[in-house]
């Protein structure tokens, strides 16, 4: 899901930055240290919309650098257990697809893949798809997932998915 | 007419339910409600006053609702004719007698209210009034029924008695008061009689249904419960074991008798699982219960005294009392009295009907007594003296027995003797009543365990794993555990584990109706999972491991391991819910994740998992193989093992290639290991084998190659193209704050050597030195870094580094062969040219501009530019050296992935701000002006005069450097 949320940032900047443009500095690093990070809480920060506050300079005693504490307003995706998505297919193989929504890259079981879909590792590239051959997941399509379960790590979130349930599977 | 009365209690029913809503009583209002149906009008109708005076409705019922009254009980009493004239009579009676005393608290409250607006709220309470009676009207009806039911009776409607015994009193009630319906009405009364019925109940449902749901459920077990009016309950004792077959013969006598002149006038027989010796009969008279039981014989010792059970405690008969026995199969006990009394027993099967137990014991026969042909008779005193000699507990001996005289008779597995079983093995198996052992505390002592252990049977075995799997199913619980109830008639009942005391277990029951922690025996409870969850392996083969649940299952659990994206498959009581993050088993002993190790002479693999005792090693081959940890030997590497790849270029290990051979075309990825013509590369895009596979050198090619080369011809152009410049290299130690380790700094003096110009050398770099000639004569300090010609040193004495020629310095003390330490300022670059841009690959498209950077690295003789940056991450003093603040400045080289970065942030480009500074302040002008001189280059490193870059955007800085330098070269 997504959220527009406000969040705060320590940006820490080298005296060398101090001049005419040091707002702006404190902005670009901001930008550079904070777009496409993940956190457990926030989840990916997607982008930073607007930037609400950038305190004042604090230096830092026998470095010379300073340190802005900046309020800014950001997009982030948080994946929540039971959400659906739609998602790209990246891999296939024989113990499930891997797919990303985003930032975020998602596991998909063979047991959470409907029986009927079998996968087939001869054709190229290797797909699942039904008897019928009606349907056939092959990398780089579109998919729409559940997510089942999360594990968010220190620098990233990794999710499995299912796609046992009804409007689940492959868009067209 | 009829029906609006009707519509119109619903609809006040209705109304009830949302005042209730919107006041959020407190409880005890409706504990009120329930009992007494008074009360619950008057306090609705103090309720009804607030609503009712923003909604003002209704017609007929506010103008007139004497009359709505009236039509109402009439229309209702009608509906039940022709039997219901009485009622009629009495229900209008009660109402006007009702009515009294409420008109009075009406006409109380008016006065009170008159104050404020008497007009409008006399009107209200009017109709409210109305309310009220329709209300009592609701009320009345269900007398009514009784009266009408009562009169039914009279008018002899009902059949005989034979024909009511049925299931229930109640049953056979509605069926005669249905029958008399349908055999006496009309259709359409029939109708609004069902209309009227089912409108009631539900409306009732609803207001108490909205009000809660606890509520509603007391209400209905308040009607359930039995009265004076039905019948009694009689305990009646039966033979211990035959309460069951006792139930069932007396239904069966009932069925035998149901037809006959004299049926048995009992209702039910109630025979519980846990009340042993007796049984419960159900009928309104004793004497009834007496003709029943009559004649049968388990039921003889009840025949003359059965007890009533008291009304209130009849519920309690039926209360499923937990079995508290706690006898499990293959425990020890130990028996109380007769022969084998202190005797050790394993129980084999416990029939708690019959309140026995079967027993394995050792048997006690005496053999010095002989039987069958050889008995003889044996005078009395003999065998009185013989009897009080016990005989020794051993095992059955068929071939003593035989011996003495005795018939030994075979059954399937067993040997009988006398009438007692015994195992092959010589076990006695017996059956003994459950207060002729002792089941608390019995600890067997070793020698009785032997002697069951030695010889084992099938049993045996399963006990001691049984006894294991309790233990580590007690150790593993533990609070916090998402647990479900596997025994015992809670079973299935999920939870959560709050405090764990012993053996007994508090969970929080995730039920909507149990809201109070129970307690439970740690093997009722067996470990929960869901699909999702992330867990720990904490026992068995994957122990270690984290994963995602993706497969519940019964007693097994299929994970997807974090770190080896490998599904596994483990039990339940192995997991552990893990709210920490992937960690995974990634060593073992001196083994890695990653490792390369050598499984014979001539084949290396990589680790590509870690269980508990083996490794999964993917070989040469590409093929995946299984080896214990014993038999690997960690295989030593240099650390610039070279390598040429298909396209002639030399690679190393941490440098990107892609594949453009063999089984995995078109994949990136890192060099993890080189070993003979093979590479062991790591893709995060490789599913298989946590990312790693092998490929042949000839398969591979650096990655960026071919621009490589364009690169090198650029920059031997004189840089016409800025591009070139690394905008990578900066990527490391940002303001000096990243520290990195890398691939050793010989890997990087070795390409540099190849493309000739200044070698730093490093034998010299971290040595301590003293300067021998010129101003700084006798000054002591480290060598941060060294060509063949110049050093520059890090004083001792002052915050200063200098650049001294080298044949004026004399080494002092030879430092310990630690090159970490040294090393790793050298090391660093080479990761950053690496790492970041690894990393990076997937969002920019310049994987092709870091290569050639690393290139310009190796071959570029300015070194001088590099060194600085190291010291300045390294010592306080050049914290504030501008030599050292130059090299940060590349930071902001890294802009390209920032596109937003551009014109607007800056105001110029930031690309030709600074490449053009960099330019400006590095050697690389000096190169091609001054070529290898490299004192020079040295020296000037940091002056953007000498050189006069037409470019230099930094005017900021320029100052500073230019007083530096005149500093430096004063110095010097």
């Amino acid at each position: 899901m997504f959220y527009h949320i406000a969040l705060e940032h320590d940006v820490l900047l080298h005296p060398r930055y101090f001049g005419p443009q040091l707002l702006d500095t404190v902005k670009q690093k901001l930008y550079r240290e904070v777009e496409g990070t993940c956190t457990g809480k926030y989840g990916f920060v997607i982008a930073v919309t607007h930037i609400d506050n950038i305190g004042f300079g604090l230096i830092l005693p026998g470095q010379g650098f300073v340190v802005y504490t900046v309020k800014y307003k950001a997009i982030v995706f948080r994946p929540f257990k039971g959400e659906v998505l739609e998602a790209v297919v990246t891999q296939l193989n024989k113990v499930g697809m891997f797919a990303e929504i985003g930032p975020l890259s998602c596991f998909i079981s063979h047991h959470s893949i409907p029986s009927e879909l079998q996968f087939c590792p001869n054709t190229s590239p290797p797909c699942y798809k039904s008897k019928e051959e009606n349907i056939a997941i092959q990398p780089e399509d579109t998919i729409r997932l559940k997510i089942v379960g999360t594990r968010v790590d220190a620098s990233g979130i990794f999710a499995i998915g299912t796609l046992m349930d009804d409007y689940l599977g492959l868009i067209h | 007419m009829s029906k609006q009365p009707l519509l119109n209690i619903l609809g006040i029913m209705t109304k009830l339910n949302r005042l209730i809503d919107i006041s959020n009583l407190p409880i005890g209002v409706f504990s009120i409600v329930i009992y007494s149906n008074r009360i619950i009008f008057k306090n609705n109708r103090l309720l009804q006053k607030t609503e009712m005076s923003e909604n003002d409705s209704e017609s007929d019922l506010e103008e007139n609702p004497r009359y709505h009254e009236r039509t109402l009980s009439r229309s209702t009493s009608r509906s039940h004719s022709p039997s219901g004239s009485e009622a009629e009579e009495n229900n209008q009676e009660e109402v006007a007698d009702e009515q009294g005393p409420e008109d009075e608290n009406i006409n109380s409250e008016d006065e009170y209210d008159e104050d404020d607006r008497p007009a409008k709220k006399k009107k209200k309470n009017e109709r409210f009034g109305g309310f009220i009676i329709d209300e009592a009207d609701v009320d009345d009806e269900i007398e009514e029924d009784d009266d009408w039911e009562d009169g039914a009776g009279e008018y002899g409607i009902v059949a005989n008695e034979v024909d009511e015994l049925g299931p229930t009193a109640r049953e056979i009630e509605g069926r005669r008061r249905g029958t008399n319906l349908w055999d006496t009405q009309n259709e359409d009364e029939i109708e609004e009689y069902l209309r009227k019925k089912y409108a009631d109940s539900s409306a009732t449902i609803k207001q108490f249904g909205d009000g809660g749901d606890d509520m509603s459920d007391e209400i209905i077990q308040q009607t359930l419960l039995p009265g004076v009016k039905d019948p009694n309950l009689w305990m009646v004792k039966c033979r211990v074991g035959d309460e069951k077959n006792t139930a069932l013969l007396l239904m069966r006598k009932f069925f035998a008798y149901q037809f006959t002149d004299n049926p048995l006038k009992i209702k039910s027989i109630v025979s519980p699982e846990s009340v042993k010796g007796y049984i419960y009969i159900e009928s309104y008279k004793q004497t009834h219960v007496k003709s029943a039981i009559e004649n049968i014989s388990s039921l003889k010792m009840g025949f003359w005294k059965q007890l009533m059970v008291p009304i209130k405690e009849m519920t309690d008969v039926l209360k499923v009392v937990k079995v508290q026995t706690g006898l499990r199969s293959k425990q020890w006990v130990r028996l109380k009295k007769g022969l084998y009394k202190d005797d050790i027993a394993q129980i084999d099967y416990v029939d708690l009907a019959q309140n026995q137990v079967h027993l394995k014991l050792l048997p006690r026969i005496d053999y010095t007594r002989p039987r069958g042909a050889l008995k003889v008779s044996m005078d009395l005193e003999a065998l009185k003296r013989k009897k009080k000699r016990r005989p020794a507990a051993k095992l059955f001996d068929p071939e003593a027995i035989r011996a003495i005289g005795g018939e030994v008779t075979s059954d399937g597995d067993f040997l009988i003797f006398e009438g007692n079983r015994y195992s092959r093995k010589g076990f006695l198996y017996k059956n003994f009543y459950m207060n002729a052992i002792i089941t608390e505390g019995v600890k067997p002592t070793l020698i009785e365990i032997e002697i069951f252990e030695d010889f084992p049977e099938g049993v045996d075995i399963e006990l001691t794993l049984s006894n294991k799997d309790n233990l580590t199913n007690s150790q593993t619980l533990c609070s916090g555990d998402n647990v479900e109830v596997c025994a015992g008639e809670l079973i299935n009942l999920q939870g959560k584990v709050l405090s764990i005391d012993g053996d007994t277990v508090l969970i929080m029951p995730k039920h909507d109706n149990l809201n109070v922690p129970l307690e439970f025996m740690a093997n009722e409870l067996c470990k929960f999972f869901k699909q999702g969850d992330h867990v720990r392996v904490v026992g068995g083969r994957f122990e270690g491991d984290t994963g995602l649940i993706v497969r519940v299952e019964q007693n097994r659990i299929v994970l997807f391991s974090d770190v080896t994206m490998h599904e596994l498959e483990v039990l339940p009581r192995d997991l552990q819910l893990c709210t920490d993050t992937a960690t995974g088993v990634d060593s073992l002993g001196q083994f890695q994740w990653g490792d390369l190790v050598q499984l014979d002479p001539q084949n290396v693999g990589v680790i590509v998992r870690i269980e508990r005792e083996k490794m999964h090693i993917l070989n040469m081959a590409g093929k995946l193989v299984e080896a214990k940890p014993q038999s690997l030997n960690k295989k030593k590497e240099h650390r610039n093992t070279v390598g040429i790849d298909g396209m002639g270029n030399s690679i190393q290990r941490n440098e990107i290639v892609k594949v453009i051979d063999g089984p995995h075309t078109g994949l990136h990825g890192e060099i993890k290991h080189l070993y003979r013509h093979f590479a062991f590369l790591y893709s995060r895009l490789m599913t298989d084998n946590g990312g790693i596979f092998v490929c042949r050198l000839r398969h591979i090619a650096l990655a960026g190659s071919i621009k490589n080369k364009l690169a090198k011809s650029t920059i031997q152009n004189g840089f016409s193209s800025p591009q070139a410049v690394s905008p990578r290299r900066s990527d490391f130690g940002q303001f000096g704050t990243k520290v990195s380790v890398g691939i050793g700094e010989e890997t990087f003096m070795g390409i540099g050597g190849k493309f000739g110009g200044v070698r730093r050398d490093i034998r010299l770099i971290g040595q301590t030195i003293r300067i021998t000639v010129g101003p700084y004569k006798g000054a002591v300090g480290i060598v941060k870094d060294a060509t063949e010609c110049t050093a520059r040193v890090e004083l001792h004495s002052s915050c200063q580094t200098i650049s001294v020629d080298r044949r004026n310095i004399t080494i002092i003390v030879q430092p310990s062969n630690d090159r970490r330490l040294t090393s790793s300022y050298s090391r660093t670059p080479v990761n950053a040219l690496t790492t970041p841009g690894y990393r990076e690959g997937g969002k920019t498209p310049v994987q092709g501009l870091m290569t050639p950077n690393y290139e310009v690295g190796n071959r570029t003789p300015h070194f001088g530019n590099m060194t600085p940056s190291h010291d300045g991450s390294k010592t306080p003093t050049n914290a504030w050296d501008p030599s050292s603040g130059y090299t940060p400045a590349r930071i902001t080289y890294e802009d390209l992935e920032y596109p937003l970065d551009s014109d607007a942030s800056y105001g110029q480009s930031p690309n030709t701000l600074y490449s053009s500074s960099v330019q400006s302040y590095s050697p690389y002008q000096e190169i091609s002006l001054s070529g290898c001189n490299s004192i020079n280059s040295f020296i000037n490193t940091p002056s953007p005069i000498d050189t006069d870059s037409p470019r230099s955007f930094y005017p900021a800085s320029s100052p500073l450097v230019e007083e530096y330098l005149k500093d430096q070269i004063s110095k010097s």
